[in-house]
């Protein structure tokens, strides 16, 4: 294991430790230090985001170093939990996959104790899952190729009269359902529960247009980088990241889905104890400020806009202008439909 | 009979010899050790994976997959996608496993590491580079369109047909190497001997060579079918999602819906499938063989 030797970050650590002695002096139960924590993220980006931002603080606060595993799986984590032998310490398990989790008890429940959610508004708490940020699926397109008229929701995206272009979106019945039933004009405000049969046909009409349903972050980023196609839906992170690096891509937040990313302890994780002092680090402002700043994906400790970049404001999903047009997607009611909505939409897609 | 062919051919080599005095109990003992550790990594999991598809005793799972059409239009298009991969690999193999077992030695070397240069990167890097290489404002497009051969771009990804080509790609190299071997292991005389007796070179071709090499074709065309039928990453990426494989749903059920009695049922049906087509492959080409 390259993580037993002693290198000089390891050293500098340890150095930490030695002189944080006096801190660990006082809490004398404190349960050994495992040699490494385990924190199992979507992969890419969000990894590396994870590990500057949280898993800096936590390593300075107790000296465990941080290891990332990817990708965040529901089937492994129950495959870990019920044969018990759990290898992640903390785990990512965004949307409904969370809620299922919680749902067949496989999560251990945050101890409030440890991890401080005094801060966070009521509706972000929850006793199983952090919201450790928030992510947006909003509309792309080629700023190039819509100069004059810009599409801005999504009964433009289904317009292929006023925007035309091939058009992609993503892989799965999530999101697609809710964008379907705007671009039909069902207000955000009365979305849930979806109306799945309407859903469908709305879906029908664009069908024919959908060069490719996206399978992953970077595919559908390169398709738009590739002209592949010209709108598409995405994750405001990947396109604000593409933007910098000079592609001509611009994002409309009107109907954008809001999505909770969720971090986690599985049920009979092996350190426990430092596994609720990792999330209690994903709860720093100043770490939050961090990551929102690579990702623009901001965490709830509503003291973390302090620290937030201000030039990224307007690029952040969160800002009380962007929330106004965006929706929260349900979770919980995507938990309870998911395994018939899944078979439709394979059905519908072979269709 | 296929047993009784192999003692009688080994029995003809002093090595052969050798090995039929032994009792047969003696050598499966041979047996032992391989079994051992297939019985504990591989034929465990199965059974369990199998316990697991009729989860308190009901064949739910397997009315559910094969009364569905929705499954069986998977199973279906799996299987089309395999056989049609497979056959379109070994169109490709077979002149260019040929060429590399008569042409010279350094030219054979090169040839052999050009096809395994493939195995070197990762699968899906090569993936992506066949999205930008096949895409509308792809290369290859760009090149007809420049040239004036077509107005529109083809579509080349995105559908059956790149997941076939994806498909052929990763796999041809799985076909060329065992057709290779077996035509390497081809006695020249044999064909020489015919050309002296008359025959023209589409008989020695259809009487000696072909029949000669028809091991290679099987074990290649089994590789190839059985590695088609379980691809996750192609399909996932080259198929635009639209193109469901097995695998794809497997997946589905394993990690978002967590229906694992129904993942395993769907499982053990492949594996069954498997070992049909494999035993068919077989019994084609190794009847001919001996």
């Amino acid at each position: 294991m390259p993580n037993k030797k002693m290198d000089r970050r390891g050293f500098l650590v340890s150095a930490a430790a030695v002189l944080a002695a006096p801190a660990v002096l006082r809490a004398q139960q404190v349960p050994a230090k495992p040699d490494r924590l385990i924190v199992n993220a979507s992969g890419g980006d969000m990894g590396n985001a994870v590990l500057d931002a949280y898993g800096q603080v936590f390593t300075e606060r107790t000296g465990i170093p941080v290891e990332m595993t990817s990708p965040h799986d529901l089937g492994k984590l129950r495959a870990m939990v019920e044969s018990g032998n759990v290898e992640w310490d903390v785990t990512e398990i965004s949307g409904d996959d969370g809620r299922i989790a919680v749902e067949r008890g496989l999560l251990e429940p945050i101890d409030e104790s440890i991890v401080d959610l005094s801060a966070y508004p009521a509706e972000a708490r929850d006793p199983y899952l952090l919201t450790t940020s928030v992510y947006s699926t909003v509309l792309a397109y080629r700023s190039d190729v819509f100069t004059d008229a810009k599409p801005r929701t999504w009964a433009d995206f289904w317009d292929v009269e006023a925007f035309p272009g091939r058009r992609s979106l993503g892989g799965g019945p999530e999101d697609n359902l809710e964008f379907a039933l705007l671009a039909d004009g069902v207000q955000l405000a009365e979305l849930y529960p979806l109306d799945v049969d309407r859903a469908f046909r709305k879906l029908d009409e664009i069908r024919p247009h959908i060069t490719a349903w996206w399978d992953s972050g970077a595919q559908h980023v390169q398709m738009l980088v590739d002209q592949e196609v010209v709108l598409s839906s995405a994750w405001n992170g990947r396109i604000f990241n593409a933007v910098g690096k000079g592609h001509p891509l611009e994002i409309s937040w009107d109907g954008s889905s809001l999505h909770r990313a969720y971090f986690a302890i599985p049920r009979g994780a092996p350190n426990l104890h430092w596994s609720q002092q990792f999330l209690a680090a994903m709860t720093d402002p100043q770490a939050q400020a961090t990551f929102a700043n690579q990702l623009v994906s901001p965490g709830l400790n509503p003291r973390a806009a302090e620290y937030v970049d201000p030039t990224l404001a307007p690029y952040l999903p969160t800002t009380p202008e962007n929330m106004q047009v965006s929706f929260w997607q349900d979770d919980l009611w995507w938990s309870q439909h998911m395994a018939e909505i899944k078979n439709r939409w394979q059905r519908w897609i072979l269709g | 009979m296929t047993s009784t062919a192999f003692t009688s051919a080994a029995a003809e080599r002093p090595f052969g010899r050798m090995m039929a005095s032994a009792t047969p109990g003696r050598s499966l003992l041979l047996l032992l050790p391989a079994f051992l550790v297939l019985g504990v990594i591989l034929f465990m999991p199965l059974l369990d994976l199998a316990a697991l598809s009729i989860d308190g005793g009901s064949f739910g799972p397997y009315v559910k997959a094969l009364g569905d059409p929705l499954y069986v239009r998977v199973i279906g298009q799996t299987f089309q996608i395999a056989l049609i991969s497979t056959g379109i690999c070994l169109i490709l193999a077979y002149p260019l496993a040929y060429f590399m077992a008569t042409t010279s030695p350094r030219l054979r070397i090169l040839c052999l590491l050009l096809v395994a240069l493939p195995f070197w990167t990762s699968v899906l890097v090569r993936t992506y580079a066949w999205m930008v290489l096949l895409g509308r404002n792809g290369i290859i497009n760009r090149l007809l369109i420049d040239n004036g051969f077509i107005a529109e771009p083809l579509p080349l990804i995105y559908n059956k047909a790149g997941v076939i080509l994806g498909t052929v790609y990763y796999l041809l190299p799985f076909m060329v190497l065992p057709i290779f071997a077996a035509m390497m292991r081809v006695d020249r005389q044999l064909l020489l001997a015919a050309e002296g007796l008359g025959a023209s070179a589409v008989r020695r071709f259809f009487s000696i060579f072909l029949p000669l090499t028809l091991g290679g074709i099987g074990a290649g065309a089994a590789l190839v079918f059985i590695l088609a039928l379980s691809a996750f990453i192609t399909p996932a990426l080259l198929g635009g999602g639209r193109v469901i494989m097995i695998t794809n749903l497997i997946y589905t059920q394993v990690s978002q819906v967590l229906d694992w009695p129904f993942a395993a049922a769907l499982s053990v049906l492949i594996l069954v499938a498997t070992i049909v087509a494999y035993s068919c492959i077989g019994l084609l080409t190794r009847r001919r063989w001996n």
